[in-house]
């Protein structure tokens, strides 16, 4: 792997971290009964860069390396399993994280007053901010497990 | 500077504020508590006490991951493997989860403390003990009886400061 190609993975990985951990800090003030709206707004629009960085930078490597290098040696290897189950299932998970970022992240700036106001609506971008966090934690472990299958 | 030592200095820089902010934030919320009520100066020490203990947990993931990334890319695979790493990860993960059962009701206060300061310390002390010869169980088994014995204490300690539940 060349270097470039190195530190883009390590790029795909921490910017993933990133928004992990932005829509889980988003999800926990939202789940307060009282909260200001200010730091989940700039959490989401963090998060949501962040998911689109990491989508760029794995997709990279994905198509420069991943396919030609990779692939071959987990599927000609014992766990194959870990391409065709896992890296599918990641890759399908990971395409849906980007838009459900995007949601929460207009519904924040763009209906701010209303979620102030309305514990429904409140609680449903809560319910969302949560399911992105499981679904990045999830990714995040495939990514662990795909990287344990190589070697 | 190499990344490794780099990392190491964040993530211990990082559990230093993790440990230290939960400590101090039990200590601050029970010294709150004595007379009743939460004033306003107790609560911006709290706020204060909480925002250092997630910068510091943000800074440890963040760090953590690093290092494991850099294992990876070296070659340094066998020490992910570790019960005593293990055991880290599980006490981590229990600070992740903890505030999502307590902020949905699902755990209640007095666990939710315990389980908070005896992961933090629990994963700082597993971490910086190197040659401790335990099993993945063994470690566990300690730290649950641990949360165990945190949680009877802080309740002892509340009586006797008078706090009410």
């Amino acid at each position: 792997m060349t270097s470039v190609l190195a530190y883009n993975l390590i790029a795909h990985i921490l910017l993933g971290l990133i928004g992990v951990i932005a829509f889980y800090a988003v999800w926990m003030i939202l789940l307060k009964e009282k909260s200001a709206l200010k730091w989940p707004k700039i959490l989401a629009f963090v998060g949501t860069l962040s998911f689109f960085g990491s989508w760029i930078t794995g997709g990279y490597y994905y198509v420069k390396f991943y396919g030609k290098a990779v692939k071959p040696v987990i599927l000609s290897g014992k766990y194959p399993w870990a391409h065709t189950i896992i890296t599918e299932s990641k890759e399908h998970i990971f395409l849906l994280l980007p838009f459900l970022s995007i949601a929460v992240f207009l519904a924040l700036w763009l209906l701010e007053d209303k979620i102030q106001s309305n514990n429904e609506l409140k609680k449903w971008t809560a319910y969302l901010s949560g399911l992105i966090f499981v679904l990045g934690a999830i990714i995040a472990f495939a990514g662990v497990a795909i990287s344990s299958a190589v070697k | 500077m190499s990344w490794f030592t780099f990392l190491i200095i964040a993530h211990v820089f990082g559990t230093i504020l993790g440990v230290g902010g939960a400590t101090f934030a039990e200590i601050f919320y029970l010294k709150a508590l004595r007379d009743g009520e939460i004033d306003p100066t107790e609560n911006s020490f709290l706020k204060i006490t909480y925002r250092v203990l997630r910068i510091g947990l943000v800074i440890l993931i963040l760090s953590g991951v690093g290092i494991f990334i850099l294992g990876r890319l070296t070659g340094h695979e066998s020490s992910f493997y570790d019960p005593r790493f293990l055991a880290k990860m599980t006490m981590f993960a229990a600070i992740v989860i903890n505030p999502i059962l307590f902020q949905t009701k699902l755990l209640k206060s007095w666990i939710a403390t315990s389980i908070s300061l005896v992961s933090w310390y629990g994963a700082f002390i597993v971490g910086m003990w190197r040659n401790l010869d335990a099993s993945y169980f063994e470690i566990i088994s300690v730290y649950i009886l641990a949360v165990m014995i945190a949680a009877f204490a802080l309740e002892i300690i509340k009586k006797m400061i008078k706090i009410e539940k």
